[in-house]
């Protein structure tokens, strides 16, 4: 029963980039559930970012084992590779939108780019956008959005393909307190639907509102781990 | 879903061309000089054979016959030349026809050698060969002949032409290959950039779990249309440059064989086309490798 529980799994996991003495990962033991919601808090450079792009088998670790799902992220082949990466929704600080598609087409490419069928897509992105709130907004192009309403199509893009689990690195790092709290609690309604999320944050007032689970890091390391719990300390020094 | 990925392919390809307007163009001029040079080239080459080819088939051998045979038994030699392997086609010139020849080329000069007794010159077989090239070995076979006084092919002048023939085919083909792979680099580089402009757009992809060639596609196609672009219009060029080029020649220059535009348009054409659009489809495979990185 706990292992069909447990999404990722990280077994003493250490991340060194070549040029780097200093590991940006280090021994690093981690779980979480399915249907979790974990802030990932810490000054920059505590290796959140990393500890983001391991879990999306954008890097692979220097030593140390990642299971998703049970299964040896570092061990998959080109084609498990894409399937793990397509129920991954992934939530960036700059948006990453594509400026010269508009907002229902941003979304529709997150379905075009796995293959779905035109009917699948007809019916999941106005659903998507209706779930983050952008009805009506379909046919406006990116740079006519604000921010917060960016971040949205954002998300709408990584919900869109109905993920395993929703990975945000500082999606409010961009924007002001009330549209980052919107967010904030858009996120919480994706989980509340069952699907994990995972953010990466600075946002300190947010995360001790919001009574999550906080893994905290600094340097590499794991320094707290608590259920419904604050950011802690750590954003006196950020 | 194929066809719909098809069209979702064409319609970035399409779409990339438009608008990066000026580096889709600057590419399409690059490839069309490229091929422009390359097919010109290519046109030279073949004439350069084709005349070549030309001047060799009228490369014979001419045999004087020793004086004192008789009529029968030149007739029996002309049998005995004839069954030679190499030999192609023989014709018997009498002393009298090779007078007549000499005074339609130089008149006046050859008067008053008339008649048998004062006629100087012998009696004579022209031999063609087959192969050209087995000129200087058949001439050797020939002199060895009985009643065969002695044996006249340009020696010397034969084997250089053949070697010079050799070494223009050679050259030809390295200078081609050379700008062949001159253009795909060009063309490399030049969809690099547009990569380079998109590559947002490609991280974005990679993100939302896109395999290699769904962002491949678009690309690969982007290039073959730049290449085959690129191609069209040195094409038509060269049509009509060499169609206008050998009438012209035919003209004023009618000593000089060139091979007609109807033998090698069409094929230069298809050449040009196919080369545009693998320069084109390799190129961009090229520059995109780095990105594809995952």
């Amino acid at each position: 029963m706990r292992g069909e529980l447990t999404l990722i799994e990280l077994k003493r996991v250490s991340k060194s980039y070549n040029n780097c003495a200093q590991p940006a990962v280090a021994n690093l033991s981690l779980q979480v559930n399915r249907g979790e919601f974990v802030f990932l808090v810490g000054p920059s450079g505590a290796g959140k970012s990393t500890l983001i792009k391991l879990v999306f088998r954008e890097q692979t670790p220097s030593s140390g084992q990642i299971t998703f799902e049970g299964r040896d992220l570092s061990r998959l082949k080109q084609k498990e590779l894409l399937r793990h990466r397509r129920r991954i929704g992934m939530v960036f600080q700059d948006y990453r939108l594509l400026k010269q598609k508009t907002v229902y087409e941003n979304v529709a490419f997150a379905l075009e780019v796995i293959g779905r069928p035109a009917k699948e897509i007809r019916r999941k992105v106005p659903a998507a956008l209706a779930e983050v709130g952008l009805t009506g907004k379909e046919k406006a192009f990116p740079a006519e959005l604000s921010g917060g309403e960016q971040q949205r199509v954002g998300i709408a893009r990584a919900i869109v393909k109905d993920p395993l689990i929703v990975l945000a690195d500082e999606p409010t790092g961009n924007l002001d307190r009330n549209n980052a709290l919107q967010l904030m609690e858009l996120f919480e309604t994706i989980n509340r639907s069952g699907t994990t999320v995972i953010i990466a944050t600075h946002a300190w007032d947010l995360v001790d509102r919001m009574k999550k689970r906080v893994v905290a890091m600094e340097n590499g390391c794991l320094i707290r781990d608590e259920q419904r719990g604050s950011y802690g300390n750590e954003h006196v020094s950020t | 879903m194929l066809i719909r990925n098809w069209l979702h392919y064409i319609r970035e390809a399409f779409s990339s061309v438009y608008r990066n307007g000026w580096m889709s163009f600057a590419s399409i001029g690059v490839v069309a000089v490229t091929l422009f040079i390359l097919g010109s080239f290519i046109l030279l080459n073949i004439n350069v054979e084709y005349i070549a080819e030309d001047v060799k088939q009228q490369v014979e051998i001419v045999a004087f016959v020793e004086e004192s045979l008789a009529a029968d038994e030149v007739d029996l030699l002309r049998v005995s030349l004839i069954r030679m392997e190499k030999v192609e086609e023989v014709r018997f010139v009498s002393r009298e026809d090779a007078l007549e020849r000499l005074k339609e080329e130089f008149g006046p000069l050859v008067e008053g050698f008339e008649g048998r007794e004062r006629n100087p010159l012998r009696d004579s077989f022209e031999i063609r060969a087959i192969i050209p090239e087995d000129i200087p070995a058949l001439a050797k076979e020939v002199a060895e002949l009985p009643g065969i006084a002695r044996v006249d092919y340009g020696r010397g002048v034969v084997e250089q032409l053949f070697s010079i023939t050799g070494v223009v085919r050679l050259i030809g083909i390295a200078f081609m290959i050379g700008l062949a792979l001159t253009a795909m680099f060009l063309i490399a580089n030049t969809i690099k950039l547009t990569v380079n402009a998109r590559a947002k757009e490609i991280m974005i992809m990679k993100y939302v779990g896109a395999t290699e060639w769904f962002v491949r596609w678009p690309f690969l196609i982007e290039g073959v249309l730049l290449g085959f672009f690129g191609a069209l219009l040195p094409t038509v060029l060269l049509m009509l440059v060499y169609s206008e080029a050998v009438a012209w020649t035919s003209l004023n220059l009618h000593f000089l064989p060139l091979v007609s535009p109807g033998m090698v348009i069409m094929e230069l054409a298809q050449l040009l086309l196919v080369l545009g659009t693998v320069i084109g489809g390799i190129g961009s495979l090229v520059s995109m490798r780095r990105f594809l990185k995952v």
